[in-house]
This record gives C-alpha cells, sequence and structure tokens, in this order.
C-alpha cells in the first residue's frame, strides 16, 4: 500500500510552489497564463492550514469575475462568460458566503444555456439533423456562449447552482437545475456513462470517458437513485480497472467515493502511476490531490480539508 | 416602352449597386495565398506499422529536399481517443519514424503536439493509444495544445466570419507545421486529412471540448480559416490503415498501405481523396482551399515515387456524402 497522505503533500506543496504571484494557477509549468480551471481545483484541494495561499486564490478568483457575472477561461479571454463559471462559483461557495459575486454569478448561469435551446436550432434538430440522439427541449450549459451545451459545464454549473448559498429566486434556480439534470440524463451513452456530450451518433453508440462521466455523477449526487446513475458508476467502476492515467483515475475515486462504492484499488493504483513533481498540470494535480485527500461521507468533490 | 431620364438614372443605380453588391460577394475570403505553381506528392508503399516505416519516409522526405537546419519542427498527428480495435489515430511508429527522420535532417527541436477535441484526459489517449511509451523511448516532447499558453491570431480568412481565434503559441511559434492525419472518412465533413486535422490545434481550454464552436460556424469554413492562418509546411499521411464509413470514431479498417507526403495541404488531401475513390472537387474545403493553399488538379501536382491506385470500391462514406465517390471515367479525370 501506498502512502497517500505522503502523496497528497507532494501534491500541496506542488501547488503551492507553482501558484503564480496574483493567487492563479496557469494549467502548465511552462507558461505564466493563468486559468480558471486549474485555479479552481487548486483553491478546492489546498488544505485549510494554506490560509495564505487559499486567500490569494480567492481573492484572484473575485478580481477575475467579468461584470456580467461569469468567469473568463484563461487570463486575456474576453468578458462574454465561459463554461467554467460554475466551477469558479462552486469552488469560491467552498470557502466563504459571497453576496453580490453569488448572485451576479446565479444570474449568469441561470441565463445561460445552450443553443440547442433556440425554436430556430430545436426545429432544425428535430426536422433536417437529426444524426445524434437528443432533446434539444433538455438543455444544459455550453464551453463558451452561441455552442451547444455539453456535459463537463453542465456539470460544474450544476454543482454550483445546487451548492451556492443565500440567493434570491430559489425557484428559478431550481428549475434551471431540473432542466441541466434532464439535460444529463438524456446525453447518457447507452451502456451508462459520459462523454462530451454525443451519446449515439449516426445510430452508433459511442464510448463514455471516466472523467465526464465522474463529474456528471457527482451533480448527480442528491438526486433520486435511477438506472442512469447505476448504469454510470457500474462503467466507471469497470473502465477503473483498465485506466492509468492520473486525471481519469482521480476523477473517478471522487465519484466512486462520493456514492460509497469501493475505491480503494484505484487509489492504490492512482498512487503507483502519480510522481507529483512529474505531473506538469496543475489541474490533474489538483484532482490528484483532491482524491488522495478524500474522505467518508464527503458530499460531491467537496473533501475533508473543509471539515 | 419610354424610358425617361427619372427611370434610366434610378435603373442604372439599381444596376451598380447590384453590381457592386455580387463583386463584394465574390471578393475572395482570404488573405494569405501560398500558393505554388506545382505541388509535388510522394506516394509510398508501406505494407503494415513496422520499425521500417523510419527507412520509408526517409527515402521519401529526400524526395522534397526539405532544409530544416535549425528549425523547430512540430508533428501534429491525428489524435482523437482510444477505443480498442478502431483505427482512430494516426499511428505512434508513423509519428516517431518522422520525429527520427526529421531530426536525421538537422532539425534543431522536434516536439509532437495536439489538442484531442473530444476527450479531456489528452493523457489517457497517449497512454492507452501506445503514444506515451515510444515518446518517452525518443525523448521527444508532447504539448497539449489544449491546455497550452494561448495567443491571440488574426485569422488570414473570413469564411467563418470570425476575425481571430485564440491558439497556441507552440504553434504560431513553430518553423515548420507538419499535419500528419489519419487517412479517414467523416460523417459531418465527408473526409478527415491533413486539412480537417488542423482542428487539433484549437485550444479546448478556449473553445471547450469539443471545439463546437468551429461546427456552428460551419466545418468547411473553419477548416479554411485555420488552414490559412497556420500554414501547413508538410503532409505525412498515414493511409498504411485507414478508415471508411462512420468516421472518425466508428468507421472501418480499410488497408490502403500508403503514406503521402506531399508539400501542401491541399495536394495532400486531393490525393488521399483520389486514393479513396472520392472526387477531391466535392469536398468543399479542397475546392476552395485550391484557391489560395494549394493544387488540386492532378495536372499541377508532380506524382513521385507510386502513381494514384484507384481502388474498385470507392470509401463506404454516410448517405450524405454518396456523392463524393466516383466511379470508373469519372474517377480517372478527376
Amino acid at each position: 500500500m501506498h502512502d497517500t497522505q505522503k502523496l497528497n503533500c507532494a501534491c500541496v506543496q506542488e501547488l503551492i510552489d507553482r501558484q503564480l504571484p496574483e493567487g492563479g494557477w496557469p494549467f502548465t509549468t511552462v507558461t505564466t497564463q493563468w486559468a480558471v480551471e486549474p485555479t479552481a481545483l487548486a483553491l478546492l484541494a489546498l488544505p485549510s492550514n494554506s490560509v495564505r495561499e487559499r486567500d490569494a486564490a480567492i481573492r484572484f478568483l473575485l478580481r477575475t469575475q467579468n461584470a456580467n457575472g461569469s468567469w473568463p477561461a484563461f487570463s486575456g479571454d474576453d468578458e462574454a462568460g465561459s463554461g467554467l463559471t460554475g466551477l469558479a462559483l462552486y469552488a469560491l461557495n467552498g470557502c466563504c458566503a459571497l453576496g453580490m459575486v453569488t448572485n451576479r454569478a446565479v444570474q449568469w448561469l441561470t441565463e445561460s444555456r445552450g443553443w440547442e435551446s433556440h425554436w430556430l436550432w430545436k426545429w432544425k434538430f428535430r426536422t433536417s439533423d437529426r444524426h445524434v440522439r437528443f432533446d434539444p427541449d433538455k438543455f444544459g450549459w455550453p464551453w463558451m456562449p452561441e455552442t451547444a451545451s455539453w456535459v463537463v459545464p453542465t456539470a460544474y454549473s450544476i454543482l454550483a447552482l445546487k451548492y451556492a448559498r443565500g440567493i434570491s429566486q430559489q425557484d428559478f434556480v431550481h428549475l434551471r437545475i431540473r432542466r441541466g439534470v434532464e439535460m444529463l440524463y438524456d446525453r447518457v451513452c447507452p451502456a451508462g456513462g459520459w462523454n462530451a456530450g454525443n451519446g449515439v451518433v449516426y445510430g452508433f453508440p459511442l464510448a463514455p470517458h471516466p472523467d465526464a462521466t465522474a463529474l456528471a455523477l457527482l451533480s448527480l449526487l442528491n438526486e433520486p437513485p435511477n438506472h442512469f446513475i447505476t448504469s454510470s458508476l457500474d462503467w466507471l467502476e469497470r473502465r477503473a480497472e483498465t485506466c492509468f492515467a492520473p486525471w481519469s483515475l482521480a476523477w473517478t475515486i471522487l465519484a466512486l467515493d462520493a456514492f460509497g462504492r469501493p475505491m480503494e484499488l484505484v487509489v492504490d493504483r492512482l498512487a503507483s502511476v502519480v510522481d507529483p513533481a512529474e505531473v506538469k498540470d496543475c489541474a490533474t494535480l489538483a484532482v490528484v490531490s483532491l482524491a488522495f485527500a478524500r474522505a467518508p461521507g464527503n458530499d460531491a468533490f467537496r473533501v475533508a480539508h473543509e471539515t | 416602352m419610354k424610358l425617361d431620364r427619372r427611370t434610366f438614372l434610378t435603373a442604372s443605380l439599381g444596376l451598380a449597386a447590384g453590381a457592386s453588391t455580387t463583386a463584394l460577394l465574390n471578393r475572395p475570403k482570404y488573405h494569405v495565398t501560398r500558393m505554388q505553381p506545382r505541388s509535388q506528392v510522394a506516394i509510398l508503399r508501406a505494407e503494415s506499422y513496422s520499425h521500417n516505416l523510419e527507412s520509408i519516409l526517409h527515402s521519401g522526405l529526400e524526395l522534397f529536399h526539405l532544409d530544416l537546419r535549425g528549425k523547430t519542427v512540430l508533428l501534429k498527428p491525428n489524435l482523437v481517443d482510444y477505443v480498442p480495435g478502431n483505427h482512430i489515430n494516426t499511428h505512434p511508429l508513423l509519428v516517431c519514424a518522422a520525429v527520427e527522420c526529421f531530426r536525421r535532417l538537422g532539425a534543431r527541436n522536434v516536439l509532437v503536439g495536439e489538442g484531442p477535441g473530444h476527450q479531456r484526459d489528452t493523457e489517457l489517449v497517449l497512454l492507452e493509444s501506445g503514444f506515451s511509451e515510444d515518446l518517452r523511448q525518443l525523448k521527444v516532447p508532447f504539448v497539449d495544445l489544449n491546455r497550452h499558453e494561448l495567443v491571440m491570431t488574426p485569422l488570414l480568412a473570413s469564411y467563418t466570419g470570425m476575425k481571430r481565434m485564440w491558439l497556441p503559441r507552440t504553434v504560431s511559434e513553430a518553423d515548420f507545421v507538419v499535419s500528419m492525419p489519419k487517412v479517414k472518412t467523416h460523417h459531418w465533413s465527408g473526409v478527415t486529412l491533413s486539412m480537417k486535422n488542423m482542428f487539433g490545434v484549437v485550444p479546448g481550454a478556449k473553445y471547450g471540448w469539443p471545439k463546437n464552436i468551429l461546427h456552428w460556424k460551419g466545418i468547411q469554413e473553419s477548416i479554411l480559416d485555420l488552414c490559412a492562418t497556420v500554414p501547413v509546411h508538410f503532409v505525412i499521411a498515414d493511409a498504411i490503415v485507414a478508415m471508411e464509413g462512420n468516421g472518425p470514431l466508428n468507421g472501418h479498417p480499410r488497408p490502403l498501405n500508403r503514406i503521402v507526403l506531399a508539400g501542401d495541404p491541399v495536394s495532400a488531401d486531393a490525393t488521399c481523396a483520389r486514393l479513396m475513390g472520392l472526387d477531391p472537387t466535392r469536398i468543399t474545403h479542397i475546392r476552395i482551399g485550391a484557391q489560395f493553399l494549394g493544387n488540386v488538379s492532378t495536372e499541377r501536382i508532380d506524382q513521385v515515387a507510386e502513381s494514384i491506385c484507384t481502388p474498385a470500391n470507392p470509401f463506404e462514406v454516410v448517405p450524405e456524402f454518396q456523392h463524393l465517390c466516383v466511379t470508373g471515367s469519372a474517377q480517372r479525370d478527376s
């Protein structure tokens, strides 16, 4: 057995070492261009005793929120908003009550939707363009404005809205969450699991991906049990047996753990393939840290650091 | 009919406005031209994926007299996803052979870069497709173009209507970009060859997984804008085992036992299409690309090594692209 606590400490130290002076994180170590995804994941991964680094990360995310309430994807990105807004809000929600920041982000999230929900595109997808199997009435969130809904931004957005505190317009938010959950069930792969968001194309079932499956499951954690969730967990367990990639393994651990499935073997596998210093991708490093730091009874990928 | 001065002036103005609008619409949408009077294409025979590929490729590359001394070469294979048994990706042995060849040709630095379109875990694709181990042994760096540093880049064509895009710095700083597609049919674009392969330089960190904006703006249009903006200096197409049918993920393997080399992407893709039994002039991005990115006509392509062997049965395509298939005399004329 590997010492996962020691490995997690090494992950956290690497994250601290790689934090940019302004408080964010880049995706890779060869650039100083910050990005929201590694920053938000790193903030979730940092333990509560990393006070200075967490404060810098929180201030950084607060500073980089767009005027419309969304977050850009990276330094220099336009201000229209990205599919990572949900993740940024979720990370901040775990740290403090945010009032205006939360309300503006929630407002943006409730208004943001995949373009397939527009009446013109609905009509097109129902009449002439039917090669991808999906119901355009069930829409989630896009990666960027004026594009369709996809699984990962939808899962991030659902997580953010479900855990947002002290927000107004609760009923409207609840409805928006329902619509997103319906979208995830609509796009599930026939044998369980999710990929980017195309379950069936040209009548052919496409393969799921471990990370998208795990994230979708985490966003569905408190939903009533159903066969979509069960078959996806089963698929994730089977897939983990042949998976050796840290990002996918770490997400798999977080999802299996959240649903109370055994994941010790997967943790051991992750520990055997990961050398924190060699993980060049900061987002991967943060999720690996979250996976090593998981605790029984945590919800979603909110981990022991907070309890 | 009596024509008074007022009617005459109104009609003249109307005609002038119509002519101006037509001229505006017909104005080329590219702001750069990379056309050479003639293109050179080499078709190399390769029976299988083996360690002989390096010598086959080296002999083929020598035909092009490339001067790569001191240059940074970026190899851009097609790495989409890994599905056991499906020939989806450019084979790692061909990419490794290319690395060795470009090093032998004097390149200062050879990189391999790709940004998979659907699978966010690039390392998973690299591990399961065999790339990780092969690239590690060669000590060649791999750049995940989905998550690398981005620079705002003005587009050098305007088929999509977009004026600029974020693209990876690695791509803009490379001296010599080599597109290394897997020769496949594609259910949205007809084929995916060296031009469509450039979708992989579009960063997921900005545009998401998949890079859905390219679909909404038009796949053919996006291919043209990207290839105008990111010069493809050379093509090495993996047609040893190609894919037909419901590509790019779920088609059937179709052995062609060929590698196609070319100095421009249009002549490369036109030649690959002909090897597939498809008419390149019916493929929108190849036809329009022939106005400014390379040559499509066989009369302007110097074919070296093997000649084009047209298949008795064209590659199977999805129903929407049946019109690409040619047979008999039409095939010879295309």
